[in-house]
């Protein structure tokens, strides 16, 4: 498209220095190298980036059991080191690749900016029944679909079996106990916390917000409901900062040195996160074998237990596919065929739980046991994916809103500000956003 | 050139021109074509570098790819007015950035102007021994590229690796640079560092050019060096002080590189900390070019604005005190 190159580069100069990896990323263009490349000819070619561990294994495996369709693979950084804004830019320029991976919270976005291709029609009825609904329903909205779930991720508690059993814990099933047990820890081992709670961690915290019954974002009668600090949130932000206060647990980034001190050195006993970080942990700390166990999250109400998601991918079809068709079919390969799953899982161990149900099993075979003492995780993953709370949808502009609740989050855990107040600021930066791309939006907290 | 176009002029000429209106004509036109040749690299880089970016970000912020209601489905380019001018003025996170970098700018001018100024007085007062080394020295960290710059700063204010940090520690006392209060200071710090050294040759060059004979009948009326800096020295140099400050002003207002890069190490500095670092995130993060264009309007016109009433400022207060 004319015009629309020169607007980019003029923009990339008005914001100053390119510093990040995003810029640079953007010169890169359509010729991705094709280091996949086994069969030439009269194939199909279709392009595919992702940040995923495995994917070139996962491609490999496809271009061997494929003659008509061959996909050029490019990795790229993950989302938040520039991997959307890479996708975004080559959107703009018009050389976006036929299949990207976007995580669920992103998925929004990139449908509403016309990146994401709608692939309702696309998506064949076996391909729908395969896959569990809680995940399509995060990726379609109004009825139309955007993009294809890879895995699902409940949110799970991984606790640390040693010293639950050294400081004679039990294991909590509510968030009344978890609380009862942060004080009890605190009280036995000065040095150690429960858990931490993470200032970068917005989508930890949507996780405990949509658990709790939370709709931080809706689509009725044509708009966006925004609603991030409804009553439900409120009562998590609350727990949380009454915990922070008491000096019960952590309060830091997990994304940082000090979180691997505290996990590697003992001093935090659970964590909480999606069903995937099994497979990280056994990758990032092998002594820590046989230590750590999985249970289900501590409920609210035990009686309806209800969880919420952290992490997960997804794929979408971009508007520059020339071959819509084909980039559909690698697609429906990738999520629901075995031999998918096991190539990535040959690239190192995952325990990241499949949106097709029939993959499970294959997951569950692949995965070692032992630094999990026998337990059979996926089993605990299954029984936890079928406590999804149905109808959380995410906002238009996640990556932003999460961003300026983390930054509030910061100040929070260095005492300026409280956790419902960084709600509420994730809520006023993210309605001028919202204003200034044309949506329809109205607001509902209070 | 000037062969090429004397030739066909003087072919007609014995009976028309007289030869030294001819002269006078050719010097005219010599000097328009040197005018021409030297204020065309200007007018091209203006029109490349200014002109054209502010029309097209002009442009951008009146105009969105839109699609009403949800927001799902194929966009097309519309006017609109001055919907993102009002989002960006109504949205809490780029007013906070006006007023960290208004803070900011309140810190760090003053401490620049009278710093370099300070240092300048110093040096042309010939207290200061060995005085082309400290001039080389001071303005060194000028030459010190600012992401560079920034790094090495960075490496300083960390806790962990910053050795500073660590003998401060070895003398029990914790200190952290990046902390929610001492982060804008830690950036000021920055900025004097690498621009104290420049803003002081030009302070520098000032003084040197009053006239000997006013300071030495200072010295003869009895104005001790204090007294001989500060109330003949600094009156005379007044303009230069105006220029430094309105440059720092512009320079300020535009805060990016530093916070940019220290926000990796703190989380302090959020990604729409200044002005500037909310219209990056605006494009790039948020993907949203009406918004980002139109903070940049906003700021230019804020920087054109803080500019403009800085010289009315001093240019009257200048007229007031002549007519005293």
């Amino acid at each position: 498209m004319p015009g629309r190159h020169p607007r980019r580069s003029v923009l990339a100069a008005m914001a100053a220095v390119p510093l990040t990896g995003a810029l640079g990323a953007c010169s890169e263009g359509a010729d991705t190298p094709s280091r996949g490349t086994t069969r030439a000819g009269k194939a199909t070619r279709i392009t595919f980036w992702s940040a995923l561990r495995g994917s070139q294994e996962v491609v490999d495996a496809f271009n061997r059991t494929h003659d008509r369709i061959q996909v050029d693979f490019q990795q790229i950084p993950s989302g938040g080191q520039g991997g959307y804004a890479k996708l975004s830019n080559a959107a703009r320029a018009g050389n976006a690749p036929d299949v990207a991976t976007i995580e669920y919270p992103q998925v929004p976005g990139f449908a509403i900016d016309g990146v994401a291709l709608d692939i309702t029609d696309l998506v064949d009825a076996s391909l729908r029944r395969k896959l569990l609904p809680q995940a399509f329903d995060l990726t379609t909205f109004q009825g139309r679909t955007y993009s294809v779930p890879l895995d699902v991720e409940p949110m799970v508690m991984h606790y640390r079996t040693d010293l639950f059993e050294r400081y004679r814990l039990d294991v909590p099933r509510t968030w009344e106990e978890f609380a009862d047990l942060a004080a009890a820890v605190r009280r036995k081992a000065r040095d150690r916390r429960l858990v931490l709670f993470p200032t970068d961690g917005a989508t930890q915290f949507a996780a405990y917000s949509w658990q709790a019954g939370a709709q931080w974002f809706d689509i009725h009668d044509g708009a966006w409901n925004v609603s991030l600090a409804d009553a439900p949130t409120r009562r998590v932000a609350g727990y949380w900062q009454d915990l922070i206060d008491r000096d019960d647990i952590f309060v830091n980034a997990v994304e940082s040195r000090q979180s691997d001190a505290q996990i590697g050195n003992g001093l935090v006993l659970t964590r909480l996160s999606g069903a995937w970080d099994a497979g990280a942990q056994m990758n990032a700390r092998p002594g820590q074998r046989n230590q750590w166990r999985i249970a289900p999250l501590p409920q609210w109400d035990p009686a309806r237990p209800a969880v919420g998601t952290h992490g997960g991918s997804t794929f979408a079809v971009t508007k520059d596919s020339r071959h819509p068709e084909a980039a559909m079919e690698f697609i429906a390969w990738q999520v629901s065929h075995p031999d998918a799953l096991r190539a990535r899982l040959s690239s190192g161990t995952s325990s990241q739980y499949p949106a097709a149900s029939d993959l499970v099993a294959v997951g569950r075979d692949a995965f070692d046991r032992s630094y999990y003492g026998g337990q059979d995780i996926y089993a605990l993953f299954r029984q936890e994916a079928e406590k999804i709370r149905d109808g959380w949808v995410w906002g238009p502009r996640m990556t932003a809103t999460g961003k300026v609740m983390q930054d509030s989050f910061a100040r929070a855990g260095a005492g300026r500000g409280t956790l419902i107040d960084s709600v509420r600021a994730a809520e006023d930066g993210t309605m001028p956003d919202l204003k200034a791309l044309g949506l329809s939006t109205s607001r509902h907290s209070t | 050139m000037t062969t090429t176009t004397e030739q066909p002029v003087r072919a007609p000429a014995p009976h028309t021109a007289a030869p030294a209106d001819r002269a006078r004509r050719t010097a005219r036109r010599r000097r328009l074509a040197a005018c021409g040749v030297l204020m065309t690299p200007f007018f091209l880089l203006l029109t490349a570098v200014f002109l054209i970016p502010v029309g097209t970000a002009t442009y951008l912020s009146f105009f969105s790819d839109d699609q009403p209601g949800l927001g799902f489905g194929p966009e097309r380019t519309v006017f609109v007015g001055l919907r993102s001018y009002a989002a960006v003025l109504t949205d809490p996170t780029f007013l906070g950035g006006l007023g960290t970098v208004a803070l900011y700018c309140l810190i760090y001018i003053p401490l620049m102007v009278t710093g370099a100024l300070v240092l300048a007085l110093l040096l042309d007062s010939g207290v200061v021994r060995l005085r082309a080394w400290a001039q080389l020295g001071l303005f060194l960290p000028h030459a010190v590229p600012g992401i560079i710059a920034a790094l090495i700063w960075l490496y300083l204010y960390t806790p962990g690796i910053s050795p500073v940090i660590d003998l401060f520690a070895r003398a029990d006392i914790t200190i952290d640079f990046l902390g929610v209060h001492t982060v804008l200071p830690s950036i000021v710090n920055i900025a004097l560092w690498s621009n104290l050294g420049y803003n002081m040759v030009v302070f520098y060059a000032a003084l040197q050019a009053v006239p000997r004979e006013v300071i030495e009948a200072a010295v003869v009326d009895g104005a001790g060096p204090v007294r001989t800096a500060l109330r003949v020295k600094t009156p005379l140099v007044r303009a230069s002080i105006v220029m430094v400050a309105m440059f720092t002003l512009i320079w300020a207002l535009q805060l990016f590189t530093e916070p940019m890069l220290l926000s990796q190490s703190s989380p302090m500095i959020n990604s729409r900390f200044s002005p500037s670092m909310y219209i990056y995130d605006a494009a790039f993060t948020r993907n949203n070019y009406s918004l980002a264009a139109a903070a940049s309007v906003v700021l230019l016109l804020f920087t054109i604005a803080l500019s403009y009433g800085v010289t009315r400022f001093t240019s009257r207060n200048a007229a007031a005190e002549e007519t005293r």
